[in-house]
């Protein structure tokens, strides 16, 4: 039954969709936002209905449907059931879709009675939305029924709703790696609201291209739904990173998984545009560069889709292969080609308007910045890449993984970090050695001064203190700034203080970014140039010390659980002298039925100055074989990431009036202060 | 204070500083790796077969760990880094490797970016120039 009318729903969806195209076309004239009210309505009332009838499927225990037998058991925690809703194929291709459905209906909302550019924007998220939904009524289909059943595994299923179906007494389960940890329910939808979000400004720069109409209303539109979309992309890559450190045991939290560079890559363009636009609106340039890094995040986001989902490339994160690779290869080379040639072919109007006063100003550094991202997208892309490329061409096999990666993102990071601290404070059109020397002069010595305290406390790796100097140096440009900003003005500090930020909270949502990426910039040189990373093993009542701790092997547990069987041992941390107990931790081993894998839970104590992470790597009835890890600030990463996600959220309050800013305005504020 | 003390108090205190991190930096004599430097570094080079792509150095599995060690007692009979690679590369494939090194056209992964950063660039510094010549032309 629920089969049927989910096939139903996704029909439904499919045909509204469809219809949105069609209606936004021929309207494209009249601009009436009247006329497409019933197609967004059915189409995101039943991209709904897909999405909650594929869960009650789930948590109903279905098993007549292959995907619920396929992904979940009678035993999975609640929690994970409704998790297995968008863990696996198919229902995280109905996530996307009902993601999209909620997206159309917000930018529906928002039109005017009569919106030209608004009425094709929504014609080109329907064309999008009918390629999802023709997914799903074809090789995705979530609601494909079982006909044939092994164990609880589907092996046959139908896309008919009314064949024979057999269910299985009870699923397989989902992927052990997948039912391991709370965040794991989280990581991805946040991810997807932030991949499916840069279709508004992608179609908002189609439309606009289409219309001919190439200003700055397209832009305009799209700044703000790039921002939210980046808002939760940032977030959920940050959770993405914080899932894989306290779950998968490595001690790390990014690997450059073609997957994990999948997130990256769109990242890192809608970045630069949430940069370019700000250009653009002050200063009119680089509107072509602007739909090219709209198209360009949007054809990377169904780049990351595919790289993630057709199983090309082996990686921790293809947790399915399919046959839907070749269909999203296809319209990849769609939205690439087809974009791509409708900006050549409005490239004339697109006006270049070339003036950059001096290369030292914000403008400037912006656009220094804005190639750094680029050069940065292209070698993370490149190397995702290069291994399918040269495979193709030469039938040679290759591999470029972490040490090549890391190898470009250091000197890339530490020119970008030098960037932000210049154009933070450097104002429009001429930045004068003058000022920028009177804004700069003391973060540069008290950015120096903490690289130098970094060596006088013994560390030597270049790379960590050159990091740490650019990083403290940005943090001081922009707080000092700010500081000036704020006594120029006549009231008191707290006052003056918040005034300026409700006048400006684009430009300082942006710097409140930025003092979370020099955070995340400290604790990745940390973490990575002066962690400890041992392997010990410790008798039953013995102790092994590592760094400035030391671990004394208490006991092993063993616990039952409804879904998992748990083993772990008992650890004491004591000081170095092994005399004074700090904390227990109790890293885990949890095996899945089903599933010969185990999968190991570390465990791990966060102090003000470093993480001390544990996970088992083997054993014996009498000894254990730990892996110890100790991080200096750790903690550091996942609070920059919340600063820079705190950062995007401020940006989005709206900015006041012109007049009513005057009002709140005073005399003493430093030109180019306020006004990015 | 004044504006120039400022300034001078600001270079002395920079000036300052970067020597501390110069003289600490050259002072220190640049150490050999030690033998479980190189194991950590090579495993990260390496591919954990079986391991969906993961390095030796990031998985946790046991297969992994028994590698590591096999690089351990490689590091201890005395072979060379690029020995080490080659061994796992001819038994495993080249695409053991990580770092491209057994392919030789994966100097592009360098160079394409590279030039790519030398391209903007020059279209940056051109945008301003061509900005100065307009102020010239137009009165």
């Amino acid at each position: 039954m629920i089969a049927v009318l989910g096939t139903l729903a996704i029909l439904v969806a499919l045909g509204a969709a469809v219809s949105i195209v069609i209606i936004g076309a021929i309207n494209a004239k009249g601009g009436q936002r009247s006329a497409l009210t019933i197609p967004v309505g059915v189409f995101a009332v039943s991209a709904f209905a897909t999405f909650v009838l594929l869960e009650t499927a789930i948590v109903t225990h279905e098993f007549s449907i292959a995907y619920v037998a396929n992904n979940t058991a009678t035993t999975t925690p609640i929690v994970f059931l409704l998790a297995a809703g968008w863990a696996a194929l198919e229902g995280s291709i109905v996530l996307w879709g009902l993601m999209l459905a909620l997206f159309t209906f917000l930018v529906w909302r928002r039109l005017s009675d009569t919106d030209h550019l608004g009425v094709v924007a929504l014609a080109v998220m329907g064309a999008v939305s009918v390629f999802w939904f023709g997914l799903m009524a074809t090789v995705g289909n979530p609601f494909a029924v079982c006909t044939e059943a092994i164990g609880g595994f589907c092996a046959e299923t139908s896309w008919w709703p009314l064949s024979d179906v057999v269910a299985p007494t009870d699923g397989r389960g989902p992927n052990p790696l997948l039912q391991n940890h709370i965040l794991m329910a989280v990581h991805p939808p946040m991810l997807y609201v932030g991949y499916v979000g840069m279709t508004v400004p992608f179609a908002f720069a189609i439309a606009a291209l289409v219309r001919g109409d190439v200003g700055r209303e397209w832009l305009d539109r799209s700044h703000r739904w790039m921002l939210t979309a980046w808002v939760f992309l940032t977030f959920g890559t940050v959770l993405g990173g914080w899932w894989s450190y306290e779950v998968l045991g490595w001690g790390g939290y990014w690997a450059w998984d073609p997957v994990e560079n999948a997130a990256l890559l769109p990242w890192l363009t809608a970045t630069a545009f949430l940069h370019s636009a700000v250009v653009q609106r002050r200063r009119g340039m680089l509107q072509a560069w602007n739909f090219i890094l709209v198209i360009a995040t949007f054809s990377l986001t169904i780049l990351g889709t595919f790289l993630t989902r057709s199983g090309i490339i082996a990686s921790v994160h293809a947790f399915t292969q399919s046959t839907i690779g070749p269909v999203l290869l296809g319209f990849l080379a769609v939205v690439v080609i087809g974009s791509l040639g409708l900006f050549a072919w409005r490239a004339r109007d697109v006006s270049q308007a070339p003036r950059l006063d001096s290369l030292s100003s914000r403008e400037g550094y912006i656009l220094a910045n804005n190639l750094l991202l680029t050069v940065f997208t292209f070698a993370v892309l490149f190397g995702t890449m290069y291994p399918l490329i040269v495979e193709s061409f030469t039938g040679d096999e290759v591999a470029v993984g972490r040490p090549f990666f890391d190898r470009a993102a250091v000197p890339l990071s530490l020119l970008l970090l030098l960037f932000i601290g210049l154009g933070a404070v450097a104002p429009w059109r001429v930045a004068s050695r003058d000022v920028m020397w009177r804004r700069l002069r003391t973060p540069i010595a008290t950015g120096s001064v903490a690289a130098a305290l970094v060596v006088v406390v013994g560390v030597r790796s270049v790379a960590v203190i050159i990091a740490i100097g650019l990083a403290v140096f940005v943090v001081a440009a922009i707080v000092m700034r700010f500081v000036a900003v704020v006594s120029s003005r006549p009231e008191g500090f707290g006052v003056a203080a918040r005034k300026v930020l409700r006048n400006d909270p684009g430009y300082w949502g942006g710097q409140i970014a930025h003092i979370g990426v020099a955070l995340i910039a400290i604790s990745l040189a940390t973490t990575n140039g002066l962690a400890i990373r041992e392997t010990v093993t410790i008798d039953r009542g013995g102790t092994a010390v590592v760094g400035s701790y030391c671990f004394s092997y208490i006991e092993p547990f063993a616990v039952s659980e409804p879904n998992r069987e748990v083993t772990g041992v008992r650890i004491e941390v004591l000081d170095r002298s092994c005399s004074d107990v700090r904390k227990v931790l109790e890293p885990r081993i949890n095996a899945y039925p089903g599933t010969s894998q185990p999968i190991g839970t570390p465990s791990v104590w966060t102090t003000p100055i470093d993480d001390v992470y544990l996970g088992i790597a083997g054993g014996t009835a009498n000894s254990v074989n730990l892996n110890v890890f100790i991080f200096p600030f750790q903690w550091m990463l996942w609070v920059g990431g919340f600063v820079v996600v705190l950062g995007g959220l401020f940006a989005m309050i709206p900015r006041p009036s012109r007049t009513a800013r005057l009002e709140t305005s005073s005399i003493g504020t430093e030109p180019g202060a306020a006004d990015a | 204070m004044p504006e120039r003390a400022r300034s001078l108090v600001a270079i002395a205190v920079s000036l300052a500083a970067i020597a501390v991190v110069v003289v600490g930096i050259m002072s220190t004599p640049a150490a050999e790796q030690t033998a479980a430097e190189r194991v950590d570094s090579l495993s990260a080079l390496i591919k954990c077969p079986f391991c969906n792509g993961e390095s030796l150095a990031d998985s946790g599995s046991g297969v992994a760990s028994d590698y590591r060690a096999l690089i351990a007692q490689r590091v201890d009979d005395g072979y060379t880094d690029r020995e080490i690679l080659d061994e796992f590369a001819g038994r495993f494939g080249p695409s053991f490797v990580l770092d491209g090194s057994t392919n030789r056209w994966s100097f592009l992964l360098w160079v394409v970016p590279l030039a790519i950063m030398v391209a903007g660039g020059a279209s940056i510094l051109a945008m301003r120039s061509s900005a100065v010549g307009r102020e010239v032309n137009t009165p």
